[in-house]
């Protein structure tokens, strides 16, 4: 076994969250190694912070200053002795009955494991999906790849953009692409009409942490004062031949036809838990969030002794708040390792932050519903599982003939078969179900997730070397 | 559908099919192929529907390509490369190149 | 309490094809089966509908087999006729591909000895030299010694079948009760059963079959009925789809209808554990790209990993209850190949009320197994 395939700790996504317990670890003296698909670190919310400081610093200003904080991470991680391994995709985690713990990876086209004591998690957050007809067209993205683009390469949309659904990463796009001279048509806000909880829980989350909600109800402001917004919208459709040419919908009971170029849809973001759900972590389903969320004990401890998992990933907590968990889940990892019960030092660092955030996400998620036909789209024809192309109607179908889970669910229609393996239809599918027979999301349950849960192709895992070939070739 | 704000200043040549892209040296293959105009990176295996990028973190694969004859690549995770030769991913039923199956 | 005529138990594979039998009858029928996160065998299934090589110590199982081949013709189209669900039964003959000599020398030899065992009775089957592979099985490797061919053999699509089976046996009336996991089945005086279930259900039948895969062991305890099954573990690597090039199943690799390639088979004695193992799955892949160097390029969608239920000598467990002639259970791992015979002779069986003699060879007394 070489030096390379083996550490303490393995380290999965070079996020905020990532890059501080990868940090934390290999500051105390842990051999952590950081591995992530993308060739920079920064993950999502910093995604290509290095080369935007480097090479296009006038686009910080566009950006923003939270961004910009981004590389304060990026520079520890560099300094803290971490083992970090940018273009590496994870396709498995071997599963709780194996004798030893190890992590599938892709990497230079060549396959491999990894051997670990432990493993942190730090797979981020994805935007929820948001089926209605026509989002598989050409010309339908979510505002989180605009965001990339315009991070990553600087690009900024062209003619006609139309922006849909809500959450506050929709508003602070809009601000970015505003400073970056190019404004949206119109914004269509699938909001229902705030109820007085809503209310309420703005004005709680502005005495609890001001500085973030004036800068967030600021990007509101400024975005809606320079854009046409339309209110309560539902029935979003998009049309188009080959690709996308116009949208259709429906505010405040007035019919809307747009033509378009572009349209970016955003509703909130949820865990990306598809590695921590084929690790076999258990997971249940957070009302408030209305997402899947791994059960935790202590910082970060999963169902699965030997696995954490931090950050967003975790449950949405937003950057800020995921360097702080990033830090008491290395603590407690750390401590783990040396068989030491983790401290309630490590639990609990900066607990007047963490009750803060907590206090501010409570509030976002008040704020910012998810679109309810975003949930369970109404029409029958709306493609629900992109990959196999399989639509509400045929699992409401499937529902009917006695399916009370989205794995019967995947046998008898293919949903979830696909590349995504559910990443796009999960949710739905699962709540379609649950709404047939008038079950919780909890009594349904997820897709059973089975690697490889990144792309591996057949060659790649027949040459694959463990160890026991090392000792007969 | 997407314009850059600043013009390249380290530009690099890539091909799509026969179409020959300027893009900047450190692009992924998907922001260089959208900067290009290009609306349909391929086809559905199911129904043969176009499909390009939507969520441009290697989640969605709808943006799966070919690249220099290696397949099953996400086109939103891989960076450019002087003369990469980009084409649909085969098993997207998109212009089979028909050498899958044969000996 | 829901009253049957006939209640199955178990929604997999074997159930479903009785339940649906059983319901062109005209009585009513239930099929109870358990939740989305039980074992559920049925969801991994290769596939074949497989004659060659089966049988060896038992020749009836060979013929069996065989009498499944051919019924699954009408089988599969009048399901697809009543449901309009395609189950994509394929008969081209199949292959047995060996990927070195030892195997494949084993093989002839083992084919050899059956057709001596079983007589010819259509048991036909051909040796065929890599030479004359390559037309038949296009990109078969450099490595593949030959194969051995019998036309008797074909493939299905399983997870089609169950949904096709189910399907039609609402269409016929009867009623499908999902999350109905059966805890206790109580015999009636005077004849009949309850049968009760987790969360609080109940149901009352005349006849009963249990057919709950890796359950029927404890279920058929309580009337006294010795079922020995143990699970086997097995793995299957599937991959994208990809154009239309094998159309002739084989032991290792099928191409499904929609261009998947399925990769197999693997068995591993793990318990209960359902779970993939990397080198199990490499060793698969291994395996199949020495038979198809092809397949190599392709990404792998998905693999998983289901528990077979295993007899001990590998063939059906059939019986019927001797203190409760109305009770029957089935177990098999076959449960695809099998599943025409299932769906008519065996329904027949139970309408009938009792398992013909000369099916005899399938009750558990083979192995000694106490009353």
């Amino acid at each position: 076994m070489t030096q390379d395939t083996c550490t303490d700790v393995v380290v999965v996504g070079a996020g905020p969250a990532g890059m501080t317990t990868a940090s934390c670890l290999a500051e105390s003296g842990v051999r952590a190694l950081l591995l992530d698909e993308h060739t920079a670190p920064g993950g999502q919310v910093y995604r290509s912070v290095e080369k935007v400081t480097d090479k296009r610093p006038a686009d910080l200003n566009v950006l923003g200053s939270h961004y910009r904080s981004g590389s304060k991470a990026v520079e520890r991680l560099h300094s803290s002795g971490a083992q970090y391994w940018p273009g590496t995709s994870v396709w498995e985690i071997s599963a709780a009955e194996e004798p030893a713990l190890a992590v599938g990876v892709v990497r230079d086209g060549r396959a491999r494991m990894i051997q670990a004591g432990h493993i942190v998690l730090a797979t981020g957050a994805m935007e929820r999906p948001t089926p209605f007809p026509g989002w598989t067209l050409p010309g339908v993205m979510t505002v989180g790849a605009a965001q990339t683009l315009l991070k990553s390469s600087g690009l900024v949309p062209e003619g006609r953009i139309a922006v849909a659904g809500s959450g506050p990463l929709l508003y602070l796009y809009i601000s970015q692409l505003i400073k970056a001279g190019k404004k949206p048509q119109v914004i269509l806000d699938t909001r229902p009409r705030a109820s007085l909880q809503t209310k309420l829980s703005v004005l709680a989350a502005l005495t609890v942490d001001p500085a973030s909600m004036f800068r967030g109800l600021g990007w509101m402001r400024e975005v809606r004062r320079e854009i046409r917004v339309r209110e309560r919208v539902h029935r979003l459709r998009a049309s188009g031949v080959e690709k996308l040419s116009s949208i259709s919908y429906e505010s405040c009971d007035r019919q809307f036809t747009d033509e378009v170029d572009l349209l970016l849809v955003h509703d909130g973001v949820i865990p990306n838990t598809w590695l921590a759900m084929s690790a076999g972590c258990r997971h249940h389903w957070n009302v408030q969030q209305r997402c899947w969320v791994p059960d935790i004990t202590g910082a970060g401890q999963t169902s699965r002794q030997s696995v954490s998992v931090v950050g967003d990933a975790a449950g949405i907590i937003g950057a800020d708040a995921s360097v702080l968990h990033g830090e008491a889940v290395a603590c407690e990892v750390a401590a783990c390792l040396e068989g030491k019960q983790p401290g309630v030092v490590g639990n609990a660092a900066h607990p007047l932050l963490a009750w803060q955030h907590r206090t501010l996400r409570r509030c976002l998620d008040q704020f910012y519903p998810p679109a309810q036909e975003f949930e369970l789209p109404p029409d029958d024809e709306t493609v629900v599982c992109r990959c196999e192309e399989v639509t509400a109607g045929e699992i409401r179908r499937v529902a009917a003939l006695g399916c009370v889970g989205p794995n019967q669910g995947k046998a008898f229609t293919r949903c979830g078969m696909g590349p995504c393996m559910g990443r796009k239809c999960g949710v739905t599918v699962s709540r379609l179900i649950a709404e047939h027979h008038g079950l919780s999301m909890h009594e349904v349950g997820h897709y059973r997730i089975r690697p490889p849960v990144k792309p591996i192709n057949v060659g790649q895992l027949a040459d694959l070397e463990t160890d026991a070939d090392a000792h007969t070739d | 559908m997407y314009r850059r704000r600043d013009p390249i200043s380290d530009s690099i040549i890539i091909w799509f099919c026969d179409r020959r892209i300027e893009a900047a040296a450190d692009d992924s293959v998907a922001a260089a192929l959208l900067a290009a105009s290009i609306s349909c990176f391929g086809r559905t295996a199911v129904s043969g529907a176009p499909r390009a990028p939507f969520c441009m973190i290697g989640n969605c694969f709808d943006c799966l390509v070919e690249i220099d004859g290696e397949t099953n690549l996400q086109a939103c995770l891989v960076t450019v490369r002087e003369g990469m030769r980009i084409r649909p991913h085969p098993g997207n039923g998109f212009g089979d190149n028909g050498e899958k199956g044969e000996a | 309490m829901n009253h049957l005529d006939i209640a199955v138990i178990g929604g997999g594979l074997l159930g479903s094809a009785f339940a649906y039998g059983l319901s062109t009858d005209g009585g009513r029928v239930g099929l109870i089966d358990e939740g989305d996160h039980a074992i559920r065998t049925a969801r991994g299934n290769f596939g074949l509908v497989w004659v060659q090589g089966k049988g060896l110590g038992m020749p009836d199982y060979a013929r069996w087999s065989l009498r499944s081949a051919y019924a699954w013709t009408p089988f599969s189209e009048e399901l697809q006729a009543q449901t309009g669900t395609l189950v994509e039964y394929h008969r081209p003959g199949g292959f047995y591909v060996s990927i070195d000599d030892t195997e494949f020398a084993d093989n002839v030899a083992r084919l050899k000895q059956l057709r001596d065992e079983a007589g010819d009775e259509g048991y036909d089957y051909e040796v065929v030299e890599r030479a004359a592979l390559c037309e038949q099985l296009p990109g078969i490797g450099p490595d593949v010694p030959g194969a051995t061919y019998c036309p008797h053999d074909g493939h299905a699509n399983p997870l089609k079948l169950l949904r096709a089976l189910q399907e039609a046996f609402r269409l016929n009336g009867g009623t499908y009760t999902p999350s109905s996991r059966v805890t206790t089945i109580r015999p009636v005086n005077g004849g009949g059963f309850e049968i009760l279930c987790e969360g609080g259900r109940e149901f009352g039948c005349e006849k009963l079959v249990i057919a709950a895969g890796h359950g029927s062991a404890e279920l058929g305890k309580s009337l006294g009925m010795e079922i020995p099954i143990f699970p086997v573990q097995g793995q299957v690597v599937v991959t994208e789809r990809a154009q239309m090039t094998m159309t002739y199943p084989t032991n290792y690799v099928r191409q499904t209808d929609d261009g998947n390639y399925l990769l197999g088979p693997s068995a591993r004695d793990v318990g209960f554990n359902d779970e993939t193992e990397t080198t199990t799955l490499r060793d698969i892949t291994r395996r199949c790209t020495t038979a198809f160097p092809h397949l190599r390029r392709l990404r792998i969608q998905r693999t998983w990993a289901a528990l077979r239920i295993m007899t001990p000598d590998g063939f059906p467990v059939y019986l019927q209850s001797e203190a409760y002639p109305e009770a029957f259970s089935f177990s098999c791992h076959s449960g695809v190949t099998l599943a025409a015979v299932h769906a008519t002779d065996v329904s027949r069986w139970v309408l009938d009320g009792h398992i013909p003699s000369q099916y005899r060879c399938f009750h558990p007394e083979r192995f000694d197994v106490p009353a």
